[in-house]
């Protein structure tokens, strides 16, 4: 099954005082998938939001949302856009209702019914008349949330939704980013710091760092590259010669060799290892997880 | 209700901007097209009240001396005049100062012109004046003119003294003018004898000038500050001081008399 | 377009600051009128007559007296003349200039307001129309509307001539009342006099035409509507430029300040007549009170203020549209 691309980056530039931020990156979003969008703080991801839904300018490349061009088609494109960037700050001093009214009227044809719907959809009817500065944080997210849905919109962009929630809250939201997914069908575009949230929550995955875009994959394929296993190896040089001609090293941590899972393999090499002499003290088949293959593909233990 | 509020703050608004609008319209429409119409320049008392006869009103015209410079007080003698005016009549008493500082003769004659002035005057019982003194010592200057210079001064001055009791016998036939003559006020200099002959010149000159007209008094002070003059001068050693306002005030009070209903 | 003005009014509206105003002017407006009833009260008793015309001679002996003192600037001493002779104009004319009655309290109210008070109301809706939502985050939401940006801050700049235009209703409906309370509500069709032209030490009166009073206020209204549009446009600008609301009211606030001590000593520093801020006494002109510097008129004045407002609108909008929000 062929699902269309809702939201098209196409090698996306910004130079903000002749540094290059974002330098290039490019990426789709489908229908009916989350979309993570990871990197450390600093990567450009909150700028590449922003340009995602014309608070920026880019410098150059194309954003295109559901066949609109975002710079060209301005209130075309974006009527297919509901956000979050950042906190969701709203009006404090109208009531949620007053709010989401507000953003309704800055949009065609929204019925009283549609303010109705989306207040149930994220459960605050019975706050809802109350000033936005009596919510706690979890309901102003879902109030953002609410005002996101209000237009529609075929592509959600929820910069970093679960920033200050509780345990509970931060289960909520997950289960409520899936569920407009799977079955409202829209294309979400989640960005974190937080790679557990990621791997939980997300179908692909766009990996960030330094304004480049380092991976763009499905989060199965990215966990399964990365199975490791870490040797606790004596002495360390002779063993890195003898694995280094059958694999790759990965790092060495320590007193340990860190190289690819492979399950049929593992013994010959061990085989190696002893025959030479080496000491094997351990071999520790690694869980996948997406920390490591981030910590190696933003270089997190190199320095540059 | 609560879109009411805003909907109506909107529409109000929106009415008043018209408004504002129209009134920037006729700012333009007045002020940068309009011709000009003038108002009639002849002024119309219509409903014009004839002085209150139960009050007594009192007009005083002239220079520093009415004004009571000098007098920290700030009474002047015609304040001191009003004091003791108070103690022998019943009826209400109103003063209207009109003197202006460092004025000339030729000054007051103008100012006499003034239509507001004259409706004023009118109005008075009784005027008091002093005038003259700026045009003979301009400041101090006086010691060290010619006589020449001074006897130039001295007939224009006269020529003004003239026209000004003209214009206020003319405007009001009936008030009782109190023209206060000139002191020297420098009697205790050197040359005291020459500047107190030119004052005496002078008030005699003035005299003569109010004596062709009705009920015009010279009332000479020069003779209160004859001696000790220094003990009734202000400290610039030409106005009076409170003390010397109260003499003269005391003078000119003494010459106001009441008829026997208004007595106290 | 009109549900935009709708929402920016909404907020307008429900962060009360239209109240605000209404309070600050209610309290003022009452401050005034007792220190107007006081003054008044004064004068009859050191004068002992109610009649006006005494009352006005006796200003023009005082001055005349002042005029002669030597310790007097210059400025001072133009200003005094130009008054002198309006008032003996009137005099000669039979036209009393300040009637007591709730449209003349309104009128001077108005002449005193227009190149501060008035201005400080508006800065108090203006200033941080823009600034608020860059501070507190919700102009991300804003502009990402299906709504042009430029339609967003037409929306506020619209809501703000509405704002002021309120004001100015209100200080007009609460002079008139609060102070009809104390002087009477007459006074409409007092003829009063303008055209009066100041030239140097000089009054030229060949202008000179009647205005009945209540033509005089709507004019006054008028312009003080045109001052209070221009300075508000500068804060607008000021708010698109500057996040924070404190600055933008600093700012605007040293300008105002400026402007009124500068009035009162740029007479030799002639380049100062483009400066918005000695333009804003535009009622001195109906008035025909000396202007500050020598060769301002009331046509000069208003475009130079123009030329401020259109500058600052451009500047507004361009860098509005253009700017990238972070």
């Amino acid at each position: 099954m062929t699902k269309q691309a809702t939201l098209i980056v196409e090698n996306l530039r910004k130079t903000i005082r002749r540094k290059e931020i974002i330098k290039g990156i490019s990426f789709e979003l489908k229908e009916g998938e989350v979309f993570g969008f990871l990197g450390p703080n600093g990567a450009g991801k909150t700028t590449t939001i922003r340009m995602l839904v014309g608070l920026i300018k880019p410098t150059a490349g194309r954003i295109s949302i559901c066949g609109y061009d975002l710079e060209r088609q301005f209130t075309e494109a974006i009527r297919h856009i509901g956000c979050i960037v950042e906190n969701p700050e709203l009006y404090p001093y109208l009531s949620g209702w007053e709010n989401l009214e507000h953003f309704a009227r800055m949009v065609r044809d929204i019925p009283k019914e549609r303010i109705v719907e989306v207040v149930e959809l994220v459960g605050l009817q019975n706050r809802i008349h109350d000033r936005v500065s009596t919510y706690s944080l979890g309901m102003r997210q879902r109030l953002g949330i609410a005002q996101a849905l209000l237009g529609k919109p075929k592509v959600l962009i929820l910069d970093e939704p679960t920033n200050g929630l509780d345990p509970v809250g931060i289960r909520e939201m997950r289960g409520f980013i899936r569920f407009l997914a799977e079955t409202e069908g829209l294309s979400v575009l989640v960005s974190s710091h937080l790679l557990s949230e990621i791997q939980l929550m997300c179908d692909r995955v766009a990996i960030m760092a330094k304004g480049t875009l380092l991976r763009v994959d499905t989060v199965e394929h990215l966990l399964k590259e990365q199975a490791r296993v870490a040797w606790k190896v004596e002495p360390l040089e002779m063993a890195k010669a003898i694995l280094a001609a059958e694999t790759s090293i990965f790092r060495i941590d320590g007193d340990t060799l860190i190289t690819p899972y492979e399950p049929k393999k593992l013994s010959v090499w061990n085989k190696k290892l002893v025959e030479a002499g080496v000491a094997v003290h351990e071999i520790q088949p690694k869980l996948p997880t997406l920390e490591d293959l981030f910590i190696e593909l933003t270089g997190g233990e190199t320095i540059e | 209700m609560r879109r009411g509020i805003v909907s109506t703050i909107t529409i109000v608004s929106v009415l008043a901007g018209i408004l504002w609008i129209s009134g920037l319209a006729m700012t333009i429409q007045d002020q940068f097209f309009s011709t000009a119409m003038p108002p009639a320049d002849t002024t119309k008392y219509t409903k014009e009240k004839k002085a209150d006869s139960r009050e007594i009103y009192i007009v005083a015209l002239g220079d520093s001396l009415t004004r009571g410079t000098g007098d920290e007080s700030g009474k002047g003698y015609v304040g001191y005049m009003v004091d003791q005016l108070r103690k022998k009549t019943t009826k209400p008493i109103r003063v209207t100062n009109l003197a202006i500082k460092g004025q000339r003769s030729d000054g007051l004659l103008k100012q006499l012109g003034q239509t507001e002035i004259q409706r004023q005057l009118k109005l008075a019982n009784i005027v008091v004046m002093t005038i003259g003194g700026n045009d003979l010592f301009q400041g101090g200057e006086a010691l060290r003119l010619t006589p020449k210079q001074i006897e130039q001064a001295k007939d224009s001055y006269l020529r003004n003294l003239d026209r000004i009791f003209q214009t206020i016998r003319r405007v009001n036939k009936d008030a009782v003018v109190f023209y206060i003559g000139l002191y020297n006020p420098f009697s205790d200099l050197g040359d005291a004898k020459k500047t107190s002959a030119i004052v005496r010149q002078w008030n005699f000159a003035s005299a003569e000038t109010a004596a062709r007209y009705p009920n015009i008094i010279a009332v000479p002070t020069f003779d209160l500050f004859a001696l000790h003059v220094n003990d009734y001068l202000y400290s610039d050693h030409f106005h009076p001081n409170k003390d010397g306002y109260k003499r003269i005030g005391e003078r000119v009070a003494s010459l106001i008399t009441f008829t026997e209903g208004d007595k106290k | 377009m009109s549900n935009l003005v709708y929402n920016e009014m909404l907020k307008i509206v429900r962060k009360k600051r239209l109240w605000v105003i209404v309070a600050i002017v209610a309290v003022l407006v009452a401050l005034f009128t007792y220190a107007q009833y006081k003054r008044v009260q004064e004068m009859q008793e050191r004068l002992g007559t109610t009649d006006w015309r005494t009352q006005l001679q006796q200003q023009i002996i005082d001055a005349q007296n002042r005029l002669n003192s030597s310790s007097i600037s210059d400025e001072w001493r133009k200003y005094l003349q130009i008054r002198l002779k309006q008032q003996q104009y009137y005099l000669e004319h039979d036209i009393n200039p300040s009637a007591p009655g709730a449209p003349t309290f309104m009128r001077m109210f108005i002449e005193n307001a227009i190149d501060l008070f008035l201005p400080l109301l508006v800065m108090v809706v203006a200033a941080d129309l823009v600034s608020s939502e860059a501070s507190g985050g919700t102009i991300k939401l804003l502009l990402t509307r299906p709504v042009k940006r430029g339609a967003v801050l037409l929306s506020k700049y619209i809501a703000l001539l509405l704002s002021i235009s309120f004001i100015l209703l209100t200080v007009a409906f609460l002079s008139y009342f609060i102070s009809g309370a104390v002087f009477g509500y007459e006074g409409w069709r007092l003829p009063l006099l303008t055209g009066f032209v100041a030239q140097g030490e000089e009054l030229n009166t060949a202008n000179v035409h009647m205005l009945p009073q209540w033509k005089y206020v709507l004019i006054e209204l008028g312009l003080a509507w045109f001052v209070c549009i221009v300075v508000g446009t500068l804060t607008f600008m000021l708010s698109v430029l500057v996040r924070s609301t404190a600055a933008v009211m600093g700012i605007m606030l040293a300008a105002l300040i400026s402007g009124a001590i500068l009035s009162n000593m740029v007479s030799s520093w002639h380049s100062a007549k483009y400066l918005f801020m000695v333009n804003l006494r535009l009622t001195d002109y109906i008035s025909g009170t000396a202007p500050p510097i020598e060769g301002m008129t009331l046509g000069f004045s208003m475009t130079v203020l123009a030329v401020w407002g259109l500058a600052a609108l451009a500047i507004s909008f361009i860098v509005f549209t253009k700017r990238d929000i972070y």
